[in-house]
């Protein structure tokens, strides 16, 4: 088990390393004024591009080119994002709190409901709640994230007046940048509980529940299904005849003997639903307002801001390379007799 | 016996056990029939929207570019023995495309005699929008997985054929790829090639054949175990010929068919990169942006609460709601029918 976890985490540098040359093999068809651009900060720099593309080798080879720009990327400085006015860098560094809070809110609904759904209906199979979840899997599932947005902001926000949309109130956003509130992690609920303002923490959870909900809804639906299936094929299997001959309680045959092994491929899936929930979370930003780094980066790139789009991709390869680490070991844990040859 | 007699008969498809299980399968009609009715509105959309043509002025540039008059557009687009009706129906001209604007107004008009469906948000005519957007969905669905099949097949098919350390690279590829997230990658393309339908389009395709590849060489590694590729080898065919007469036959069958039911959640992405504005042109008839539309109305620009411009949010939403069900109804029954075990 170590050895395999430290020969994955030996991998990782290589598979981040594959995905930069990626992104910068992309910016090749980009012509060096362009990509010179990204570094420019203010007018008087743009009248000396030149000196700008001198600066980082952009009329060099390409491998001298990646060099450079990989240890500029290192050090942090991933350009200049015209859409924020600001360093890449800083950018992110500012929201990533707010889709970090979004996405944390966001994993444990999804699965504890999504699990606790499939476990419902296999081991009612064919009974009417099995019937009632199969329906809300398939509709669910045909909804997109964007459209069952739409239908909550709507219905819940502008014709209700529930929740609300952004984070929080404008008076408190206001009070965390004025400094009234101190901002200790960026996580509204979070930093409302340790400046010790209970309708702050009251405001923060309001205004989540609208994308919580809506993600719940969908992506919960496909880890419902699967588990469903896997249940259904758990329980035909002799191990948990055995278990019920023996005469244990039906409750701990369906926990403990079931649900155990059916939730192995569920963790396969968590890898592949890391993806289907970074792309919710930056449309949920974008419908509900939150100025997070989905906010941010869709507007850029359709204002062809690239250096935060690229900023953004490399940020993602490296969330994504992460999580793929993570389930893989979590696979070992889960299911001690995959060997890690 | 006639030795011709003994050949093993190919079974018809449609006598098969598994297109018996899926013609058993109620959701599977109504999947088929929801779908039907899609096709059909895409392909009379000339039709369907000739009164629109005919009145709203900007859209001339369609009639122009149809060579057809105000005054006989219904009369030509709803008449099948008409020329220009095939013309329209089969290859209508780009700008048919564009929905036509009923003044500049900001704010949604309801439905009335000239605009069924009622006006968006800048006066764009809904039902044209909806009706044409089919259209887009279908030449959307089609292309992306086209390319998206193609590229599939061609990496699966070389891991499973060469296997080894090819197959190994081609896979963790494979797998960086299912786990990147593809509005990221879209929005990459996008900064970089420029905003436009076709860029969106080889982005998701590029982004989503990772699942067909892994999904293919599983099946040729599954068919390359079985007796008839031994037989073949014991009587000294080539590798390549075995691969190309004896495998990839084999093993391609149930990837086109579940591929080709994934057309519904390609035209999803797409309809939802273009509610956030990447893809399609400001006014180009796509269900996405229709329903982006939409947005600001609900935040409060308008009076009165969202049930009082329904049409505008409403209608667009549920075109690809229905659309997505009828898809993923039949790719369920699909999925259901070709797993022996149900």
């Amino acid at each position: 088990m170590t050895t395999f976890i430290v020969r994955r985490l030996l991998q990782l540098p290589i598979v981040l390393l594959a995905i930069s040359l990626l992104i910068f093999g992309m910016m090749q068809f980009l012509t060096p004024t362009q990509r010179a651009a990204a570094f420019v900060k203010s007018e008087q720099q743009a009248q000396h591009l030149d000196l700008v593309i001198r600066q980082y080798n952009l009329d060099k080879g390409f491998w001298v080119q990646y060099g450079t720009w990989l240890k500029e990327v290192v050090r942090g400085n991933l350009g200049y994002s015209k859409t924020s006015h600001e360093p890449v860098l800083t950018t992110i560094r500012k929201r990533i709190p707010i889709s970090a809070e979004l996405a944390l809110a966001n994993f444990f609904p999804i699965m504890a409901f999504g699990i606790w759904m499939g476990t419902m209906a296999a081991i009612h199979r064919d009974r009417i709640i099995d019937q009632i979840v199969r329906v809300f899997a398939v509709v669910f599932w045909s909804l997109p994230t964007f459209v069952l947005g739409i239908w909550l902001l709507a219905v819940l926000y502008g014709h209700y007046k529930l929740f609300g949309i952004d984070r929080a109130p404008t008076d408190i956003l206001v009070a965390f940048a004025r400094g009234d509130l101190k901002a200790y992690t960026g996580f509204i609920t979070i930093d409302g509980l340790l400046n010790g303002r209970w309708d702050v923490v009251w405001a923060g959870v309001k205004h989540l529940v609208m994308p919580v909900l809506t993600m719940t809804l969908v992506a919960s639906a496909q880890i419902m299904r699967v588990l469903r299936s896997n249940m259904l094929d758990v329980l035909n299997s002799d191990y948990v005849r055995t278990a019920r001959a023996k005469g244990l309680p039906e409750r701990v045959v369906n926990l403990k003997h079931a649900r155990r092994n059916a939730i192995i491929p569920v963790v396969t899936l968590g890898g592949l639903m890391f993806a289907f929930l970074l792309n919710g979370i930056f449309f949920a930003e974008v419908i509900f307002n939150f100025a997070g780094l989905g906010q941010w980066s869709v507007t850029s790139a359709i204002q062809l801001d690239f250096p935060a789009v690229i900023g953004m991709a490399l940020l993602t390869g490296l969330i994504v390379s992460i999580a793929n680490l993570a389930v893989d070991i979590l696979y070992g844990i889960v299911d001690p007799r995959i060997s890690f040859q | 016996m006639n030795p011709q007699d003994m050949k093993p008969q190919r079974e018809a498809w449609y006598r098969s056990k598994t297109f018996k299980r899926f013609r058993r399968n109620p959701l599977a009609i109504v999947g088929a029939l929801m779908l039907l009715v899609f096709v059909v509105v895409a392909l009379l959309a000339p039709a369907i929207t000739a009164p629109q043509l005919a009145e709203v002025r900007t859209a001339r540039p369609c009639l122009r570019d149809l060579g057809l008059k105000k005054t006989e557009v219904v009369g030509a687009l709803r008449n099948p023995l008409h020329p220009k009706f095939w013309r329209a129906v089969i290859a209508p001209p780009k700008s048919c495309y564009n929905i036509p604007r009923d003044g500049y107004s900001p704010l949604p008009k309801p439905p009335s005699k000239k605009h069924p469906l009622g006006l968006s948000g800048n006066s764009y005519d809904i039902l044209y929008g909806l009706i044409w957007g089919t259209r887009t969905a279908f030449f959307v669905g089609f292309w992306v997985m086209g390319i998206s099949l193609a590229i599939g097949i061609v990496i699966g098919g070389l891991a499973g054929f060469l296997g080894g350390w090819v197959d190994n690279l081609l896979m963790r590829v494979t797998d960086v790829m299912l786990a990147f997230p593809s509005l990221v990658f879209v929005m990459i393309i996008v900064s970089i090639f420029g905003n436009g339908i076709t860029q969106v389009m080889l982005a998701i395709a590029v982004v989503s054949w990772a699942s067909y590849a892994r999904l293919f060489r599983g099946d040729i590694l599954k068919t390359k175990a079985q007796d008839f590729v031994d037989a073949a080898r014991a009587l000294g065919a080539s590798p390549l010929r075995i691969f190309l007469k004896h495998i990839f036959p084999n093993a391609i069958g149930t990837l086109l068919i579940l591929a080709s039911m994934d057309i519904g959640s390609v035209v999803l992405s797409f309809s939802g990169f273009s509610f956030l504005g990447l893809g399609a042109p400001v006014g180009y008839a796509d269900w996405g942006q229709m329903t982006s539309f939409a947005r600001g109305y609900i935040l409060g620009t308008a009076q009165g609460t969202p049930f009082d411009f329904w049409y505008v949010w409403i209608i667009p939403t549920l075109m690809i709601v229905f659309f997505v069900l009828a898809w993923n109804l039949l790719g369920d029954a699909v999925r259901d029918a070709l797993d022996p075990k149900s």
